[in-house]
């Protein structure tokens, strides 16, 4: 009876707290990719490149966002002024087809969907961190794909392409991920 | 029950028990307390560090907001059961995953102090709270809430096990403190165990056992000594009270033989007293008897004496000188007698009075005469014309020399006959001294040596020549002592003799009261002249006594009234208010005693001088009942005429100066008193 009654008392506690977070949002939309920009940040701080990837100590981390950018400013104002190990963070928003070896992420927008195997052949060999927000993106060979579970946003990862990436990804984020294996037909386009 | 009159044993266990006791449990309870306290921080440390694990693990969950996550690592706290509530906030205090055991409910928002990484004890509860952070980012804070079930189990069990050695410590101290107690105790109550004994059997000999050589065993010691010093006075007492039992017992007989004889010597003492009395009586009666015959014998030899010298019979004069010699020697014999063994029983008294030494020699000397003329010898008497008086018993003076002169008298013939008398002063203190001296036979000087002695004559054969009793100079001797004087004698074989007798002008001797009452009657016996002044009334139940005294004081001149009772004699002194009465102590009815007491009891008759007239010697009687003057029968007529002229010579002298007489009483009583005088050498 107490616990049945607890639980209900926690449970009532979660939903005015989401339903709060809820209202704080401008829309469903912005309040989405407000988290994603955010879980885009958090990446970084888990994800670790090898010295190549950067010119020098201090040379910041470049996201790119290629094809239609669905976070306005937010992602913008979300790493505003953060540094990660002395490095800021930078947002380069990208056309199809244009170079992407000076990012260290690389945002790939649902709008490049048919294009998505080009794009990952782009990146291939070299350290970049691939994001995506489409179905089967991790297991075209993309490493991190952003799903909707839910009004939840959660994440699947692709450690294979990771380690074709040369990224050392943090046991603390693969525990938080869904793990996903590499298609035979990426393997097969490789 | 008092702590402080517990015994010994139960003192020194409680005092091991408690001392053992507390400290123990100080010690278990300050370890506890310090076991508890750092038990407490281990555990805290022990959650902070747990925290920051948990904290670490769920920063990425925090970070992509992953409750299932976080909610998953939470879990993981399952395995510590102590803690019984965990939850994560999200920075802005919302809770973002939670774990709970049952029973446990959690904070609905994080308490304000939650910015920092910290904990706290608050009602039995450890809280702690971690900050989350991701590569130094706050992502979010963690709280724990812990139950410090390890540390309450720990407390508990702790308690318990001091509980448990606590007890059994004691039981053990108990065990031990009630052997080891015994150390001190046992030697100590021994010693108590002894000394009762010893007091309650006041048996000396026992002895206190010593135990071990400490304290006690010296106190032990000491006990023991004092018990041996005890045991030896009281073994010293023991044969001191033994002896001084058979000492007490031998004393007790002695006191018992001394009581028996004691006894016996009261008895014969007694016996002793009785047969003198009996003694006494007799001599009292004998005199009694003696001398009544020989009153009457000298008496009327007298009285015939006279007439026959009146008729001109000078042959029947010298027979009737001769019956009255006898009589007169034979009364001096008994005299002697009477007065020596009232002298040797203490019972001869001196009567003091003031008299003129001059007219006592002249009566003496003239008593004296017929003895001196009897060997046909001169007398001398040297004395100094005013001599004055002396204070002395005056018959006792007369009779000390009445008894020398006899005896110079009778041991000389032919011869002369001294007697010096005059005053000296030596040895502080005046004395009279009379000198008798003879031309006689003398003494010898071994006669000498016993010539104060009771029957020692010189010569047994003087006795049968001169007559005499051998008391005469024995008797002035003890006449002499008892007026303090001293009597010596200066003599030769055929040189005659010379008596001394020295004597104190005045006499001391406890009977200075009698003396000062003859003077206090002189002064009294002056009654106012009355026409019966020359009446004698004579109380007298003997006949021949009255006969003689109304011849013998008719002579003198005097009327002669005689009564034969002492009740007709009262009568008659009522009547006659006489000059003098004579009054006899032996009568029938009253005695004389009787008599005199009535009369001094008259206040009429009280003034009447009355002289005792009696063969009863107890002159000292006679003073105190008021008698004037005492005269022992036979009567010497000369000494009783004396005594009466005498006192009627002070009752005029007193009478003429109170009152202016008519001179024919003076005259009167001139003519009587000369008459004796006059009549006296005649009768000797």
């Amino acid at each position: 009876m107490k616990y049945s009654r607890f639980m209900i008392a926690v449970l009532l506690c979660l939903s005015l707290a989401v339903g709060a977070n809820a209202q704080s949002s401008d829309s469903p939309d912005s309040s989405e990719y407000l988290i994603k920009a955010g879980f885009i940040y958090n990446f970084a701080q888990l994800v670790q490149w090898p010295s190549t990837a950067f010119l020098q100590a201090d040379s910041p981390i470049v996201i790119g966002i290629l094809g239609t950018d669905p976070f306005g400013g937010i992602i913008d104002r979300v790493i505003q002024n953060k540094k990660l190990e002395g490095r800021s963070l930078i947002v380069k928003r990208l056309k199809r087809g244009a170079s992407v070896k000076d990012c260290n992420i690389l945002f790939v927008s649902s709008s490049e969907a048919a294009h998505l195997d080009e794009v990952i052949q782009s990146t291939k060999g070299m350290p970049i961190l691939t994001i995506g927000e489409m179905p089967g993106f991790a297991t075209r060979g993309g490493i991190i794909n952003l799903t909707l579970e839910g009004n939840r946003v959660r994440f699947e990862v692709n450690i294979e392409a990771s380690k074709q990436a040369n990224l050392n990804i943090s046991s603390r984020l693969l525990a938080l991920a869904r793990i996903v294996p590499q298609s035979a037909e990426a393997k097969r386009s490789e | 029950m008092n702590l402080q009159n517990l015994s010994i044993k139960r003192k020194l266990m409680l005092i091991i028990m408690l001392t053992s006791s507390v400290a123990l449990i100080l010690s278990s309870v300050s370890f506890l307390i310090y076991d508890l306290m750092s038990f407490r921080r281990q555990l805290s440390q022990d959650l902070m560090t747990q925290a920051e694990i948990i904290g670490f693990n769920s920063g990425a969950a925090m970070a992509f907001k992953d409750e299932a996550a976080a909610t998953a690592t939470l879990s993981a706290l399952k395995a510590k059961e102590d803690v019984v509530a965990a939850a994560l906030y999200s920075p802005k205090g919302k809770i973002f995953a939670h774990y709970f055991q049952a029973n446990k409910s959690l904070p609905s928002s994080l308490p304000l102090r939650s910015q920092e990484s910290t904990y706290r004890f608050e009602g039995g509860y450890l809280q702690v709270f971690q900050q989350v952070t991701m590569n130094g980012e706050r992502v979010g804070t963690l709280y724990l809430l812990s139950d410090m079930r390890q540390w309450n189990i720990r407390a508990k069990r702790y308690t318990g096990i001091i509980v448990i050695v606590v007890l059994i410590c004691g039981s053990l101290a108990l065990l031990l403190s009630s052997k080891l107690q015994k150390l001190i105790s046992k030697p100590i109550l021994h010693l108590e165990d002894t000394m009762r004994t010893v007091s309650s059997n006041k048996n000396y000999e026992i002895r206190a056992t010593r135990f071990y050589g400490d304290e006690i065993g010296r106190l032990i010691d000491g006990f023991n000594t004092m018990l041996s010093e005890i045991q030896l006075r009281d073994t010293a007492l023991q044969r001191a009270n033994n002896e001084l039992q058979t000492s007490t017992h031998e004393l007790e007989v002695e006191i018992v033989h001394r009581k028996r004889t004691q006894e016996e010597l009261l008895t014969a003492k007694q016996a002793a007293e009785q047969a003198s009395r009996a003694k006494s009586a007799f001599l009292a009666n004998m005199s009694h008897e003696l001398r009544t015959p020989l009153n009457a014998i000298i008496g009327y030899s007298e009285m015939l004496e006279e007439e026959m010298q009146d008729s001109g019979k000078i042959s029947n004069v010298l027979d009737l000188q001769k019956i009255q010699a006898a009589g007169k020697h034979l009364l001096a014999l008994i005299n002697d007698v009477l007065d020596l063994s009232k002298i040797e029983a203490g019972k001869m008294q001196l009567n003091i009075e003031a008299f003129e030494i001059a007219s006592m020699i002249e009566e003496m000397v003239t008593t004296l005469k017929p003895a001196i003329a009897k060997n046909a010898n001169e007398f001398q008497l040297r004395m100094p014309e005013h001599i004055g008086t002396m204070r002395a018993d005056v018959t006792k003076v007369r009779q000390i020399l009445l008894n020398l002169l006899s005896n110079a008298c009778k041991f000389t013939d032919r011869g002369t006959i001294s007697l010096d008398v005059d005053r000296l002063r030596s040895a502080g203190q005046d004395w009279i001294r009379f000198r008798v001296g003879d031309t006689g036979i003398g003494i010898s000087a071994e006669q000498q040596e016993n010539l104060f002695q009771e029957f020692a004559q010189a010569d047994i054969s003087i006795a049968r020549k001169y007559g005499g009793t051998g008391l005469g100079l024995a008797i002035s001797h003890r006449f002499v002592q008892l007026m303090k004087g001293r009597i010596t004698v200066e003599s030769a074989p055929g040189q005659g003799a010379v008596f001394t007798v020295h004597l104190p002008v005045q006499a001391t001797t406890e009977q200075v009261e009698s003396a000062r009452y003859v003077e206090k009657v002189s002064s009294e016996a002056a009654p106012e002249a009355t026409p019966d002044a020359d009446t004698i009334l004579v109380i007298d139940d003997d006949l021949a006594v009255r006969d003689l005294m109304s011849r013998s004081l008719t002579k003198m001149g005097f009327r002669v009234v005689a009564a034969a009772s002492g009740e007709e004699g009262l009568l008659l002194a009522k009547q006659l208010h006489p000059l003098v009465i004579t009054l006899d102590v032996i009568m029938p009815d009253w005695d004389g005693w009787t008599v005199l007491n009535k009369l001094k009891a008259d206040s009429d008759l009280a003034e009447i001088p009355v002289i005792m007239v009696t063969i009863v010697d107890n002159e000292a009687m006679g003073r105190d009942l008021g008698a004037s003057s005492y005269l022992i029968k036979p009567v010497d007529r000369e000494r009783l005429v004396t005594l009466i002229e005498k006192h009627r010579a002070s009752r005029f002298s007193t009478a003429a100066k109170t009152s202016a007489l008519p001179a024919n009483w003076s005259s009167k009583g001139q003519k009587n008193s000369r008459k004796p005088e006059a009549v006296g050498p005649r009768r000797h």
